[in-house]
């Protein structure tokens, strides 16, 4: 882990890798430089995952607090690569984070790759698209969000950890894991984990876009995603079999070939 | 000299969800269905605890209410509503709304604008109190549980402004709320405004609490933290070079059943921790997972197997032990709260919580009479806690 500048701030950021330049803005929890995915994707260009302010070692400034923050933060991110084609992808949360960043910067990102993305109203107002990340027992958390929870990377954590904590683990992962949970409820509590208005918006998104999905997704369903899809010129949607809400984690051979294919293309 | 004040507190709890309903339910808060409450008995209890405040109106015992949502543990709900309906039904003692959930309402204006009709028609008898809330309030009022002590702060200087403010309309635009057009009617009764209150043993809280003069009430917090509390409070006085405050400045609040014989009162009071042992169990997202609970830094402490905060021995000689709940005849009492007072260098507001849990309306009753007529009595005219134990305490 080391630091970048990005407009007025410092935050902490996962490089690995060589080439051009992907962008991966993470979800829960900052990418995991324990992530296989992360080594496999960082043979095809250089892998740029920063942490978002509140999460990992990057500060959260007392008033940073909206997605309206997140995005224009992310363009500061995308003037610091300041190269003209830049993929980015962006997982569940922060798949929410790259549509709206497409929606108003799309010009200057070349590939958008969506994975699981949440962000968006489908349903009728009695109908909750997207499961409550903090109003949900852990448990059932856990095993919404996982195709088979045995297969998260040991020391990687997704939608659910809270489930997965023991004695074993460091006070400083969960430390960590406490910092990134609160962050994230800063900017997602209300409306829980979407903008009202976005689903319209995404009709402005124009550079090419894969939404991939994990098929065992309870957190935020295939259904969901193929809508999310359709709203987006163009986008292709494709599920990765085996796999919850976090495919990078649990089907990373599938995953890695999969975004390669789309970005190289 | 000084005269301890004596406030009833009941909660107006609802156990009479069967035991195992209670048992299987993640929650006895936020998500219980509230079919488990029948309209008829929630009646009654209404009833019954209106009646009881009569009583402390006849017994001069002044009336705290609050709220809390969707559980078995309180039935008000909506403080104003409440307190509205004692500064009506009441004549002589003072009311303390502790409080509406000011993190929670998305208003604040609003909220004064409640309490200011309340301090007017219970002609200046109102006090207004404020507490931070969380847990499982932030899921029933869907509430972001993150920033609230901030959020807290800015409401109170909202109201407080809107209560003082008589030269037509001002505007706010705050981090948390905003609101063009500010213009209440009615005033309130009381200038410049009512008294403020503040619930919290958080110690940056009472530090600020101590600086704008405001009561500081802490519930349960036994002798050490609540001494900790008050000394957090004297100290930033201090050191703003602000006078140092009365014992008026400090309330506590504790579950109280006075007996005729102690017997009577620790068999009578063994009902009331069903308030701890029954009605705050809560599902893990709603207690150490929710987001802005504790510190991150607490997280391992909170997490790890085996943490628990709660105290293991509920009975009632523990609670006294402890300093959590008054329990005895009279005398018995009377020597414990002053024994209290002693140890956390002076007390001016005890807020006794009697009428909870399985206590019934009729025991309530009975404890509030010996209460008015034995215990009071003997509160009154205390000998100061001299200045110099203060002192010596705010370096422990």
């Amino acid at each position: 882990m080391t630091t970048m500048r990005a407009g007025a701030f410092e935050i902490e950021v996962l490089r690995r890798g060589e080439g051009r330049p992907i962008l991966l803005i993470h979800g829960v929890n900052p990418v995991s430089p324990r992530a296989p995915f992360v080594a496999m994707l960082a043979q095809h260009g250089e892998v740029i995952a920063p942490s978002h302010p509140g999460f990992g070692a990057s500060p959260r400034p007392a008033d940073f607090d909206t997605m309206y923050d997140l995005v224009n933060l992310y363009r500061d991110v995308l003037d610091a690569i300041a190269v003209p084609a830049v993929s980015v992808v962006g997982f569940g949360f922060g798949g929410w984070i790259a549509a709206e960043l497409a929606v108003a910067a799309g010009q200057e990102i070349n590939r958008l790759v969506l994975v699981d993305p949440v962000g968006i109203k489908i349903s009728g107002r009695e109908v909750r698209d997207i499961v409550h990340f903090f109003n949900t027992e852990p448990a059932e958390l856990n095993r919404r969000a996982w195709h088979d929870p045995g297969r998260r990377p040991d020391g990687v954590y997704g939608l659910g950890w809270q489930a997965t904590i023991s004695d074993a683990m460091t006070d400083a992962e969960m430390v960590t894991l406490a910092r990134n949970w609160d962050s994230l409820c800063v900017y997602g509590w209300k409306p829980h984990m979407f903008n009202p208005r976005l689903g319209d918006w995404l009709r402005r998104i124009a550079v090419p876009t894969l939404v991939l999905w994990g098929e065992s997704d309870r957190i935020v369903t295939p259904q969901y995603g193929r809508a999310y899809a359709q709203r987006i010129s163009g986008a292709t949607f494709q599920a990765i079999a085996a796999a919850g809400h976090h495919p990078e984690l649990e089907q990373p051979e599938t995953f890695v070939e999969q975004v390669v294919a789309f970005i190289a293309a | 000299m000084t005269s301890i004040e004596l406030w009833n507190h009941c909660e107006n709890p609802y156990p009479f969800v069967p035991a195992e309903v209670l048992d299987a339910a993640p929650a006895v808060r936020a998500s219980l269905p509230n079919r488990y409450c029948e309209p008829e008995i929630a009646a009654r209890l209404y009833d019954e605890v209106f009646e009881e405040y009569r009583l402390c109106d006849e017994l001069g015992l002044h009336i705290v209410t609050n709220e809390h949502h969707s559980g078995i543990n309180n039935l008000w709900a909506a403080s104003p509503v409440i307190t509205g309906i004692v500064a009506r039904m009441t004549r002589k003692v003072r009311i303390l709304s502790l409080g509406t959930l000011i993190t929670v309402r998305p208003d604040p204006v609003r909220v004064a604008t409640e309490y200011a009709t309340i301090d007017v028609l219970s002609r200046g008898r109102l006090d207004i109190g404020f507490v931070k809330s969380g847990a499982t309030e932030m899921v029933s009022g869907d509430a972001n549980p993150m920033r609230i002590r901030e959020r807290e702060w800015e409401a109170i200087d909202l109201i407080e402004k809107t209560l003082t403010s008589h030269d037509g309309p001002f505007s706010w635009e705050g981090k948390f709320f905003t609101h063009a057009h500010v213009n209440i009617w009615p005033r309130p009764y009381q200038q410049p405004r009512p008294e403020f209150w503040a619930a919290t043993s958080d110690l940056p809280t009472c530090a600020e609490l101590g600086r704008r003069g405001m009561v500081n009430t802490l519930l349960f917090g036994g002798y050490t933290r609540t001494k900790q509390a008050y000394d957090t409070y004297k100290r930033a006085r201090a050191e703003a070079g602000l006078s140092p405050p009365g014992e008026d400045r400090f309330s506590y609040m504790a579950f109280c059943y006075v007996g005729d014989t102690d017997e009577e009162a620790l068999r009578v009071g063994q009902k009331i921790p069903w308030f701890l042992t029954v009605s705050i169990k809560s599902a893990p997202q709603m207690s150490k997972f929710q987001p802005g609970q504790i510190p991150p830094e607490m997280a391992p402490a909170a997490w790890r197997g085996g943490a628990s905060k709660r105290p293991t021995d509920l009975s009632v000689p523990a609670l006294i032990a402890q300093g959590q709940m008054f329990a005895g005849n009279p005398d018995t009492v009377v020597r414990q709260i002053k024994e209290f007072r002693r140890r956390v260098g002076g007390v001016g507001r005890i807020i006794m919580m009697t009428r909870q849990g399985l206590v019934t309306h009729a025991e309530a009753e009975k404890s509030f009479s010996r209460v008015a007529r034995e215990v009071l009595p003997q509160l009154q005219d205390l000998e100061p806690i001299e200045q110099a134990q203060v002192a010596a305490g705010a370096g422990a």
